[in-house]
């Protein structure tokens, strides 16, 4: 029997490929990067998920490093758009 | 038991921020759902992972390290993103834009 947790890791996987849509076709390059951000914030949440479902507790570390590197690399992307 | 609850209403935000992200016609308004499904959402299924894992107390200081982080990176973020687009030259869909009309 699959805990709960495991069958939310399924439906945001599934939720990301639907994002990676507005990523091909998004007619601005702002589109592609506020579905890049919904889909890093969803492999974060994954990460979370799979170190309780694995018992491998370590891996949270991991998932606050990537939250961290998205907040550097979003900003360095807007500051892009900023300049024009 | 509390814990399926905060999941059930963490994985339906961020189901209905990806479609609104997939189905909504302009950057401020995707940019709108995204930032909900990121924050709240994101909150909740960790808070519930807070709740169901069995392990000792620092793994559970951990996941709340996690969502001091969320709430604080993500609106950030989005803040930023918003700013940028709009400074691009990128021109809301609305009636009224109020921004532009306060900035003047």
């Amino acid at each position: 029997m699959v805990s709960p947790f495991g069958w939310v890791v399924l439906l945001l996987v599934f939720t990301s490929f639907l994002l990676v849509y507005r990523i091909v076709f998004g007619p601005t390059s702002a589109d592609r990067i506020v579905a890049l951000n919904t889909i890093t914030t969803k492999v974060i949440i994954v990460i979370a998920i799979l170190s309780v479902l694995l018992e491998k507790f370590a891996l949270i570390d991991l998932a606050i490093v990537l939250l961290m590197i998205n907040a550097v690399s979003s900003l360095v992307l807007a500051k892009h758009l900023h300049r024009g | 038991m509390i814990q399926y609850v905060f999941l059930a209403f963490g994985i339906t935000s961020m189901f209905f921020g990806a479609l609104g992200v997939i189905r909504f016609e302009d950057v401020y308004t995707r940019l709108h759902a995204s930032t909900k499904c990121d924050t709240g959402g994101a909150m909740a299924i960790i808070f519930a992972l807070a709740i169901h894992v069995d392990a000792s107390l620092l793994v559970r200081f951990k996941f709340l390290v996690l969502i001091f982080l969320i709430s604080l990176i993500t609106p950030m973020i989005s803040h930023a993103i918003a700013k940028g687009a709009y400074r691009s030259g990128i021109e809301p869909v609305v009636g009224v834009d109020d921004y532009a009309r306060d900035t003047l």
